[in-house]
This record gives C-alpha cells, sequence and structure tokens, in this order.
C-alpha cells in the first residue's frame, strides 16, 4: 500500500508540474473562444464593396435591386432572421444587430445601358470592365425574365457564398415584388398572407417541469467533448508514461522494487487524479468566470437557457468520467507495454480513439432522442457509456436502474480490462526489442 | 587487487541486523521456462556473506533470468530461492539492491524526484532518502546536479545516479547485472570501491558478467553457466589450482629435444618471447625440470601458470558438449 501511494503521488506529480499540463489548462479555454470568435471576425474583414454593374433592358429589376441591396434593408433581414429562430430580449436585440452590421454586406450597383448592343457586345464591354477591375460582377436581366425567370451572373468572387447568397435573395425578391406588382397585390398585403407561424418550443421532463431545449443542447455536447477530450489525453498520457519506463528500461528497477500491479495501478490512479484535476480547474474556472460576468451584466436570459445542474448530476458525470478513465486508461497501458515506442504505440492507439470518437458522435444520438431504445443500449455498452450516458443524465436524467446497470456493466469491464491489462505489463515491460504479438499477448494473459 | 579502505564511507552500509551466517543466498534446483525454451534449467549455488561472487557465462547462458529471479522479478518454475532462509518475495525486495544490465533513469525528471522516487519503492521515508542522497552525492561529487534534469547529465553521471539508486536503501546484497559493461573507467574504479566496502561489511555480492578477466580479478567464488546449466561453480582459487597443474611458461635455449617429447609434454604453445608447455599425464613439473637440466637446456624461465578462466570455461565447455568453442573468445573489452 505504501509502495502503491509512492506510486500515485509520483505519477500525479510528473503529469501536473509540468509544462504542458499548465499549458493545456490554459489553452483549452482560450481554444474554444478562439473557435467560436475568429471565424465571425474573419467574416467580418471583408473590406471592400462588391461592385456589379446590372444591364436591365426592362428597367424594372435594377431600382428593386438596389434597394433590396441597401445596408438598412439588409440588418432589417438579419434581425428578422435572428428574431425567427430564437426569442430574444431588448439587450439580445442590441447585440444581434451588431453582429448585424458586423457581417453587414457592402454592394455597389451601377447601370450599364444596354440599348443598341447585340447580346455578344454588351458581354464584351462587361468584361472588359471586369478585366479594367471597373466592376467585380455583372448581372444580364434578359427581356423575357418575367415568364423563364433566367439571369445571366458572372462574377470574379464566385467563392464568396456570402456575397452570392445574399444577392441572390435580393434578386429574387426584386423578381416577386415585379410579379406582385403585375398581380395587383401590395407588398403589405403579401406579408399578412405570408406571416409565419411562431411555434413556442419546450421540452419537459417526466414531472412537466419546462426545460430550454437549445441550453440542454449545448451543455450536453460541452459535456460530452470534455469528457471525451480529457479521456483522450490522459489515456494517450498513460500509454507515454508506460513506453517510457519501458523504453528506458526503467521497468527494470521499478519491478525489482514493487509489484507490476502496484505499479501499474498507481499509475492509472496518479494520472486519473491529474486528470480530475485539470477538469476540475476547467469547471472551476468557468463557473468563476460565470459569476463574475453574471454580477456585471445581466445574464438573466443566458441563465435561463442553461439547464439545470444538480449536484447528484455533477456526481455522476465524475463517477462516469472515472468509469471512462480506467477502462480507456487500462487499454492504453497495455498498448503501452506491447509496443517499443511511442510512434508503434500511436498506430495502435487508433482503435480506442476512433472507439472514443464514435461515442462521442452517438452523443448527437442521444441529445435528440435521449429515451429511445439505441439511447439506452449505448448509455449502457462498455467503452461508450462514459461519454455518452453524462449527455442522456444531462438530456433527461434516466431511471436509476439504468445508471445502475451502466455502471455496473462498465465496472465489470475495467475489472477484466484491469486484470488483462496487468498481466500483459508484467511480461511486456521486460521484453525488449521487438513489439509483442498477438498470439504472444495471448499467452502471457493465459499462461503468465 | 582491491584496495580497502577504512574511511567513514562505511558508515553508509551499517546496518544492525546484518545477518553473518555463512550461507546468505541459496539458489536451489532452480528451473525457468519460457514456452518451449528452457532459460534456466536445475540450477543450484550458495553465495556467502562477504565474498564477491561472479556468475559467468556467454550472453545468452541464463544469466539475466536468473537474476531477475534473485530480485523477485520472475520466480522459478521449479525449484526455489531464499535469502537469509526467507524464500524470495515482492516483500524481501526492499532488501535487495539491483543494477540492471540494461540501465534507464526518468529523461525529463530531475536527480533528486528520481531517486527520492526509487527510494520510496524501497520503503525509504522521504527525510532518510534526502539525507542518503545529499551523503552519495557528495561522495560523487555531483551534488551541484541535484536539481538538474536527466537529460543535462553525462552519461557518466548517469551511471553515477544509476549506481547510488541501486545502494541508497543500504541493501543486505547486492546485485549486478552486467555492471561493467559501457562503464566509463572513473566509474570502473568507484564500481570496484563499492563493492570491496560490501564485502568488507559482509554484506553479499553478486554480479555477472560475459567478462572472464573482470571476475578473475573480483570474485572470491564463481559460478559458470552455459546453455542453462551450470558447468562448473566454487571457490575460484580452487577451481583454477584444479586446472593450474599442469601448464608451464617456459624460456630457454637447446630444449626442442625435450619438447618434442610426447611422453613428457602434451603440446606446446609458441609465444612471441616464451614457449607454454601443456605437461602430459602424470608428469609433474619437478620432473620436467629435472630432465631438462640433465639433458643440458639452457633454462632461463620456468614457471608454473595458471589457466585463464576463458581457458578453464572453453575446455570444460567444448570437452562436455564436443564443440569446439575456441572461436567464441571472451575478453575484457574495458
Amino acid at each position: 500500500m505504501q509502495k502503491f501511494i509512492a506510486v500515485v503521488k509520483h505519477e500525479y506529480k510528473k503529469m501536473v508540474f509540468k509544462w504542458s499540463f499548465l499549458i493545456a489548462t490554459l489553452m483549452l479555454p482560450i481554444l474554444v473562444g478562439v473557435l467560436a470568435i475568429v471565424p465571425a471576425i474573419i467574416f467580418a474583414l471583408r473590406g471592400e464593396p462588391t461592385r456589379i454593374a446590372v444591364a436591365d433592358p426592362t428597367g424594372k429589376i435594377f431600382a428593386r435591386l438596389e434597394k433590396n441591396l441597401s445596408g438598412e434593408r439588409l440588418m432589417e433581414k438579419a434581425r428578422q432572421a435572428a428574431g425567427e429562430q430564437f426569442k430574444i430580449s431588448a439587450s439580445q436585440e442590441e447585440e444581434l444587430r451588431k453582429d448585424a452590421a458586423m457581417f453587414m454586406l457592402d454592394f455597389k450597383l451601377v447601370t450599364v445601358d444596354p440599348a443598341g448592343k447585340t447580346g455578344g457586345q454588351l458581354r464584351a464591354d462587361l468584361l472588359g470592365m471586369i478585366m479594367r477591375d471597373e466592376i467585380d460582377a455583372y448581372l444580364i436581366v434578359s427581356q423575357s425574365f418575367e415568364a423563364d425567370a433566367r439571369f445571366e451572373f458572372r462574377s470574379r468572387k464566385g467563392g464568396d457564398f456570402i456575397s452570392n447568397d445574399t444577392f441572390q435573395n435580393a434578386l429574387n425578391d426584386a423578381v416577386r415584388s415585379q410579379r406582385l406588382a403585375d398581380a395587383n397585390i401590395s407588398e403589405t398585403q403579401l406579408q399578412e398572407l405570408s406571416a409565419r407561424v411562431n411555434i413556442d418550443a419546450k421540452g419537459i421532463d417526466e414531472q412537466g417541469v419546462e426545460k430550454e431545449s437549445t441550453g440542454t443542447f449545448i451543455a450536453s455536447f460541452v459535456i460530452g467533448l470534455l469528457i471525451y477530450i480529457t479521456l483522450a489525453i490522459y489515456g494517450q498520457a498513460i500509454m507515454g508514461a508506460v513506453v517510457e519506463e519501458k523504453e528506458t528500461r526503467i521497468a527494470e528497477i521499478l519491478f525489482s522494487s514493487a509489484r507490476p500491479f502496484e505499479l501499474m495501478f498507481g499509475k492509472l490512479v496518479g494520472v486519473g487524479l491529474a486528470g480530475l484535476t485539470q477538469l476540475a480547474i476547467w469547471i472551476g474556472s468557468a463557473a468563476t468566470l460565470f459569476a463574475i460576468l453574471a454580477s456585471q451584466t445581466d445574464l438573466g436570459p443566458v441563465i435561463g437557457a442553461v439547464p439545470p445542474i444538480t449536484p447528484l448530476m455533477i456526481f455522476f458525470f465524475l463517477i462516469f468520467f472515472l468509469l471512462g478513465f480506467f477502462i480507456y486508461a487500462s487499454v492504453f497501458a497495455l498498448i503501452g507495454a506491447m509496443v517499443t515506442s511511442v510512434q508503434e504505440g500511436g498506430m495502435f492507439a487508433f482503435p480506442p480513439v476512433m472507439i472514443m470518437l464514435a461515442a462521442f458522435y452517438f452523443c448527437f444520438a442521444v441529445i435528440r432522442d435521449p429515451n429511445s431504445t439505441l439511447s439506452f443500449w449505448i448509455s449502457v455498452a462498455p467503452f461508450f457509456a462514459p461519454i455518452t450516458m453524462p449527455v442522456r443524465i444531462l438530456s433527461e436524467m434516466p431511471a436509476i436502474w439504468q445508471i445502475g446497470l451502466s455502471f455496473l456493466v462498465n465496472a465489470v469491464a475495467i475489472a477484466a480490462l484491469v486484470w488483462v491489462a496487468a498481466r500483459v505489463y508484467r511480461v511486456g515491460m521486460l521484453m525488449y526489442g521487438k513489439r509483442a504479438t498477438i498470439p504472444e499477448i495471448w499467452k502471457w494473459v493465459w499462461h503468465a | 587487487m582491491i584496495a580497502f579502505t577504512t574511511d567513514d564511507r562505511h558508515n553508509i552500509f551499517q546496518m544492525p541486523d546484518s545477518k553473518t551466517s555463512d550461507t546468505t543466498l541459496r539458489v536451489s534446483n532452480v528451473t525457468k521456462r519460457f514456452g518451449d525454451f528452457t532459460a534456466v534449467e536445475n540450477l543450484s549455488f550458495d553465495i556467502r556473506a562477504g565474498r564477491v561472487f561472479g556468475f559467468l557465462g556467454p550472453n545468452g547462458a541464463g544469466k539475466t533470468t536468473t537474476i531477475r529471479m534473485i530480485v523477485g522479478i520472475t520466480f522459478p518454475d521449479e525449484g526455489f530461492i531464499e535469502l537469509n532462509g526467507e524464500r524470495i518475495s515482492h516483500k524481501l525486495q526492499n532488501r535487495i539492491g539491483y543494477l540492471p544490465e540494461e540501465r534507464g533513469l526518468y529523461k525529463k525528471m530531475r536527480v533528486l524526484d528520481q531517486l527520492r522516487y526509487f527510494a520510496a519503492l524501497k520503503g525509504i521515508t522521504r527525510t532518510e532518502a534526502d539525507e542518503r542522497v545529499d551523503k552519495w552525492l557528495g561522495r560523487m561529487q555531483l551534488s551541484d546536479w541535484k536539481k538538474k534534469k536527466t537529460t543535462d547529465l553525462s552519461k557518466g553521471m548517469q551511471q553515477k545516479i544509476q549506481f547510488i539508486a541501486t545502494v541508497l536503501h543500504a541493501p543486505e546484497i547486492l546485485v549486478l547485472d552486467e555492471p561493467f559493461s559501457g562503464l566509463d573507467p572513473i566509474n570502473v574504479e568507484f564500481l570496484m570501491d563499492v563493492i570491496a566496502e560490501y564485502k568488507s561489511a559482509d554484506k553479499t555480492i553478486i554480479f555477472s558478467t560475459h567478462l572472464m578477466e573482470t571476475a578473475e580479478r573480483l570474485c572470491n567464488d564463481i559460478i559458470l553457466i552455459n546453455k542453462a546449466r551450470k558447468v562448473l561453480g566454487g571457490s575460484l582459487r580452487e577451481i583454477k589450482e584444479s586446472y593450474g597443474m599442469n601448464l608451464i611458461a617456459f624460456r630457454g635455449t637447446n630444449a626442442e629435444k625435450i619438447l618434442s617429447d610426447r611422453a613428457l609434454i602434451e603440446s606446446v604453445i609458441t609465444h612471441a618471447d616464451e614457449q607454454e608447455l601443456h605437461l602430459a599425464k602424470g608428469v609433474n613439473p619437478q620432473q620436467l625440470l629435472k630432465r631438462m637440466v640433465d639433458a643440458g637446456v639452457t633454462v632461463s624461465k620456468f614457471e608454473r601458470t595458471e589457466p585463464s578462466l576463458n581457458d578453464i570455461f572453453i575446455e570444460k565447455v567444448s570437452s562436455e558438449s564436443g564443440l569446439n568453442l575456441q572461436s567464441e573468445v571472451y575478453t575484457d573489452d574495458r
């Protein structure tokens, strides 16, 4: 026991007092922030307006198009779109306005008179303007557009899908209002006729208590991702530590001092505690940040969207994180003991990492329907449950017996895996020079 | 031979319950198999306190397998190993100091932390470990490197740290597997000092080597194994004497006639400035010398020599297996 504790301490310190631990601890929140903000910044960076020449022999499109692409009109549309998807408060609307302004697309339309030119001449003229960099794109409105709705649009910025999309919408609107005008229907009439339905969508639990579904989705996703990332990082850390002891031949000194099982299990526990430390730092700092923000600004609507997390849930998260850790860590320890180098280990680490990733993807199925048969089995199955069960608990608390069953199944899986890993570890760690084959490992497990 | 020192460094080894019984380690009818391969077969030997025990044999003979069983890493399939009458177990590991042939340290860890960890695994408390680490580092003039990482140390320094890890817990028995391989000359001297100290403190030292010359210089007792089996064993002196009766180093003139007399001399090996005479059965050196003098040979050198362990090993193994092992030469590569 005394030696076991020495191993745990050693492994814990080795993980935590390392630059990479500090960096990882700091980097994850930064990374998450960056992933959330950078795309918005990059899209906002688009500088110059898109210059479009419009050749409109009918004279019916240009004016409408210009109006539809004006700044005020675009902002209004953005606000409408946002308002339809989320129910938003006044303060959030202000935010959205800013966002819309940030995404604000700038178009500059010029009209080109096609009178007296053949189609070929007109195209040549417009292409010439593009070549002289006077315009970025051109639109040719055909005389018969009202019948076939065909337009010729050529752009140098073919890849700017946001602009293209906006432009197409504006053109669509222009044609539609022309058609309405032809049919003697006013815009106001149309808006009245086509007012959207308004579904008041909220999830409820079995007691009928209302839950915010968007918030649940995000929170479940974050929990699933956090467990997946931590398991992947610490599983591989275990493998690295095992391979190091094998590669540097320290294993021989260690084995002459303590039982192989103490050494392996101590390593799992020590590294697992380091993983818990990191999770605690992340969650603790997120909670602190949240509290500080809450005291500074009105976060009422945001808090309302976060599903209530009870201490019982946190207890279950912890339990399932630990189950997952011991399952994957023993697999990685086993791999570490059978290979000869970290590179070789990376190759063999692929299958367990794929299983982890699959479990993470299954989270989406669980979030969509926490009570389906698939969700039940996937949250009980060993290897998958540690990632999917916490997500399911957060989406909708399953019956306690299901959590109990999942715990039991995974605990049995751990006992079996640790038993196998310990046997492979005992022999594999003293085998130098060549990687163990599967039949050899089979022999170690059953005859060692 | 080894110079015995009497300064205070001996204090490091003072153990209150040090046993002084004759046999400390007993290996009894030990067999170890790996699948179909028998690594050690029915091996028995005793190791006595206060003597240096050499465990000899070519690479692949089964030395490391036996040593791993002695230090409790693996266990015999048949037979048993006892330390002071107690079967080897994980509990006994705290009393054994083991320097493996393949030596390693944690690359990115500070010297002090590694030594503390190795000490903790041998059941030494933190304060006790710190005290001993200071003492040993001081003795090796490595005190300034205490807080440095392994990667900052030279190879020779790393070897020193590995020694410290072996002896830090003041073991009763020192088990060294090929301790001299790859060692720099300063560390060789240092290791010899440590072995001498252990010997004079009446502790047990066992080391394996495939270098016969090293064994000849250091050992009191030896065992020679080949292909999993014991070839010969016992006190080095006795072994040499039992094999050393019939070799004469000779230099002289006018001796051609006598040297070609096969009734007296079985064979002659001519070296640069002398000849090695292998006496025929039943002939003793006295008789030969008398015959030489009588025949008018001018003798400038006539000396009974001992065969080297290497010679003994080759003779023994080739006579047993019928193989010619002359091609396998065991030389000290230091």
